[in-house]
């Protein structure tokens, strides 16, 4: 309270000076905001918002078993893999397809008859990749039909970035 | 703590001191500013669509084949689904969930004469108005007269062994009549032919398209001319107006065209008992109705591209455009449609068709043509929605320019343009109007201008900066839109709410994203080529508005960066 009845005595102490002046530092202050209210609410130009661009288009490819292979998801590359002669980019399933997922196996191969049969081994993936592709002949009705359930989900959750074609034959 | 002491005491002395010299000037300056954010609170009006929603237009498909671009489609029609193919008519009985058929002509008439179906909180049953504009004087005819009228005509044509009807007239109530007679009647074949043409091109296209009857009226039909050069002419229809309707047409002149059988529509119509007619063939166990030939104008001195559209090409146009408008503005009742361009170009056809489905009024002018002048087209009527041609807007724009000398003027128009670009906001008609173009006898109404590039055909260019003027001075929203001889409609349409300033575009304004019945895809030139930064090449449409489903429109584009279409 002290401090107060000393500053209230101070201020009254000064004397009641008629302040008439224009330009005082304060509404100096008061017009630089008024200025500036008035520019950025009714003068300022927006910039039209933008999104910033698509990732751009991934071009469709014709694969050989050799071209597919670097397409196993190593060092961060999408992960590609050939149903019955399509290629899907199963990128967003890394989890599963990419290096260090249970179906690893099947990144950068055709995997038609692993799907078919139900299997990951080693055995199911075509050994020979300058041969032709596996025909998937003696696999009976209960096999493909796995395998077009297989093909109808990944249709549904991955795009289709090329096609799987033998050694040799990519000008067709 | 003395240090802290004395810096308080500082303070508040030096923030007392600052303030003691408040006086009137300091009062005066803070009620500006609290007058300031407080009309910015009261007038700021939300953009009409959010800035996000205009940055990206169309949606790119994620993989594209080698020499193209990625395939665009408008949002409505993301990539896996079926585009827009047709109206969607369900059949009365039919479940209200089923999805109905695609519907054509036919279907579109009948609407119009329904009125408009059951919807919740919407009276059913109202229907628009048909008007013919002489001038400054309004004929306003009935449906069922129309109805009746269609019902006569496509039974005569139908008896007298006719099958492809040329349609030789302005923009009149008996071409939209014929029209749709001919989708009503088996094996008719409707041929539009632009009005106005030079009589060797009249002649040409009869003989491209084979017709044998023709509907047109006395005055703009060299008969003597087409009997000599085209001797396959078997029907001829007059259409007479008030002033000729008391000639006899029937006569045939000695010596001329004893092979053409003449008869006019009055004598069709009034001959007939008065309760014929007044139904039109049911809907059950319809046959499928013919194709329609139209003609393309291409660049003056250029032979016309005849083009034979199916119906399903039509009326998959006709739904992109009910498509295209945002559902609080769709077009209704309340609307009057005037198009000002002639019926015979097929976008301005598709979308008088599309204002007929959506039971709005059509006023119908002779008046509408590639050049007309809008301030005459539109005398006498009030029209909200107006189809022009690029060369009527320019025409328009370039009056507009020459009134706006004045600084206040000037002045209204620059606030006008800045609360449309920079807000996205519609500016509603303000006290300076005076200065803006008497579009009808009340301009205030108008709210919706279509007008068309037209692909191949020499039609002046819109720029962006032309655009932006018209819709302030027009006081409407301007939809600018690519067409093209093979497309039925639009290939690609400016969204409803884009109201943006591009000139970066050039000549050109862009197009916007494609319409939901058509695809599009930019295919390599030598010159052009596409790469992952920047889309270009020819321009190619696919979809169910087309003509043999996919076509190249010898025109090249490339996509911008909200995916939207434009000239390269």
């Amino acid at each position: 309270m002290d401090y107060v009845e000393q500053r209230m005595a101070q201020e009254a102490a000064k004397a009641a000076s008629a302040n008439d002046a224009v330009r005082t530092p304060l509404n100096v202050l008061l017009l630089g905001a008024l200025l500036y209210t008035t520019y950025s609410l009714y003068f300022r130009r927006s910039s039209p918002a933008t999104l910033p661009r698509e990732p751009p288009a991934t071009v469709f490819r014709t694969f050989n078993p050799h071209t597919l292979l670097p397409y196993s998801g190593a060092n961060g590359g999408p992960v590609y893999l050939a149903v019955r002669g399509r290629v899907f980019d199963v990128s967003a399933g890394r989890n599963f397809y990419g290096p260090e997922g249970p179906y690893a196996n099947f990144a950068g191969r055709d995997a038609s008859r692993g799907l078919a049969c139900g299997s990951f081994d080693e055995s199911m993936l075509t050994k020979d990749l300058d041969g032709p592709l596996d025909t998937l002949s003696d696999l009976g009705p209960e096999e493909m039909e796995a395998l077009r359930g297989w093909e109808e989900r990944f249709e549904s959750k991955y795009i289709v970035v090329g096609r799987l074609v033998p050694v040799g034959e990519e000008g067709k | 703590m003395g240090v802290f002491d004395n810096l308080m005491l500082g303070l508040d002395q030096g923030l007392s001191e600052f303030f003691a010299q408040w006086n009137a000037y300091s009062t005066a300056l803070v009620t500006l500013l609290v007058l300031v954010i407080s009309y910015r609170l009261v007038t700021h009006k939300e953009p009409d669509v959010h800035p996000l929603l205009l940055a990206r237009q169309a949606q790119s498909s994620p993989v594209r084949q080698e020499g193209e671009s990625p395939v665009y489609r408008a949002h409505g029609v993301p990539h896996g689904m079926a585009l827009n193919s047709g109206l969607n008519i369900k059949d009365t009985g039919a479940s209200k969930w089923s999805w109905g058929r695609d519907g054509d002509l036919r279907d579109i008439w009948r609407r119009a004469v329904a009125g408009t179906p059951e919807e919740a909180g919407k009276p059913s049953g109202t229907k628009g108005r048909l008007l013919t504009a002489h001038g400054p004087k309004i004929e306003a005819h009935s449906l069922d007269d129309i109805t009746r009228q269609i019902n006569l005509l496509g039974r005569y044509l139908h008896d007298q062994g006719g099958i492809r009807v040329a349609i030789y007239l302005p923009n009149s109530i008996e071409l939209l009549a014929t029209l749709f007679a001919c989708c009503f009647y088996p094996n008719l074949i409707p041929i539009l032919i632009p009005f106005g043409v030079k009589e060797d091109e009249l002649v040409s296209m009869l003989r491209r398209s084979a017709a044998d009857t023709v509907v047109t009226a006395p005055g703009a039909f060299p008969f003597n001319v087409v009997v000599e050069s085209y001797p396959a002419l078997r029907q001829l229809v007059w259409v007479a107006d008030e002033g000729n309707r008391h000639m006899d047409w029937n006569e045939v002149p000695q010596g001329m065209g004893g092979s053409v059988n003449v008869a006019t529509w009055q004598d069709i119509v009034q001959e007939a008992p008065v309760a014929a007619g007044t139904e039109l063939p049911p809907a059950a166990g319809q046959q499928e109705a013919q194709d329609i030939i139209i003609f393309w104008q291409g660049k003056p001195g250029s032979v016309d591209e005849m083009v034979r559209f199916s119906q399903n090409n039509l009326v998959s146009a006709v739904a992109a455009q009910l498509a295209a408008v945002p559902a609080a503005q769709r077009l209704g009742p309340s609307d009057l449609f005037l198009p000002a361009d002639s019926l015979t170009n097929v976008y301005t056809l598709a979308l008088t068709l599309t204002a007929l489905y959506s039971n709005a009024s059509l006023a119908l002018t002779s008046v509408a043509g590639k050049s007309a002048d809008l301030i005459l087209a539109t005398q006498g009527v009030a029209p909200t929605v107006v189809v022009a041609s690029p060369e009527t807007l320019l025409n328009v724009h370039q009056e507009s320019s020459r009134k706006l000398s004045s600084v206040p003027a000037k002045l209204s128009h620059w606030l006008r343009t800045r609360s449309l670009v920079e807000n996205g906001v519609m500016p509603t008609s303000s006290a300076t109007s005076g200065y803006h173009p008497a579009v009808g006898t009340s301009p205030k109404k108008l709210r919706l201008v279509y007008t068309a590039e037209r692909a191949r055909a020499g039609s002046p260019a819109l720029s962006s900066q032309v655009l932006s003027d018209l819709r302030v001075c027009l006081g409407a929203r301007v939809v600018y839109a690519l067409t093209a001889a093979e497309v039925a409609g639009a290939v690609a349409q400016t969204g409803y709410y884009d109201y943006r300033l591009q000139p970066e575009t050039g000549s050109y304004s862009h197009f916007g994203a494609p319409v939901t019945s058509t695809e599009v895809i930019l295919r390599d030139t030598p010159d052009l080529k596409s790469t992952d930064e920047q889309y270009q090449g020819e321009i190619v449409v696919r979809g169910p508005s087309v003509v043999g489903n996919e076509a190249a429109l010898g025109v090249n584009g490339k996509i911008l960066e909200d995916n939207t279409l434009a000239y390269v």
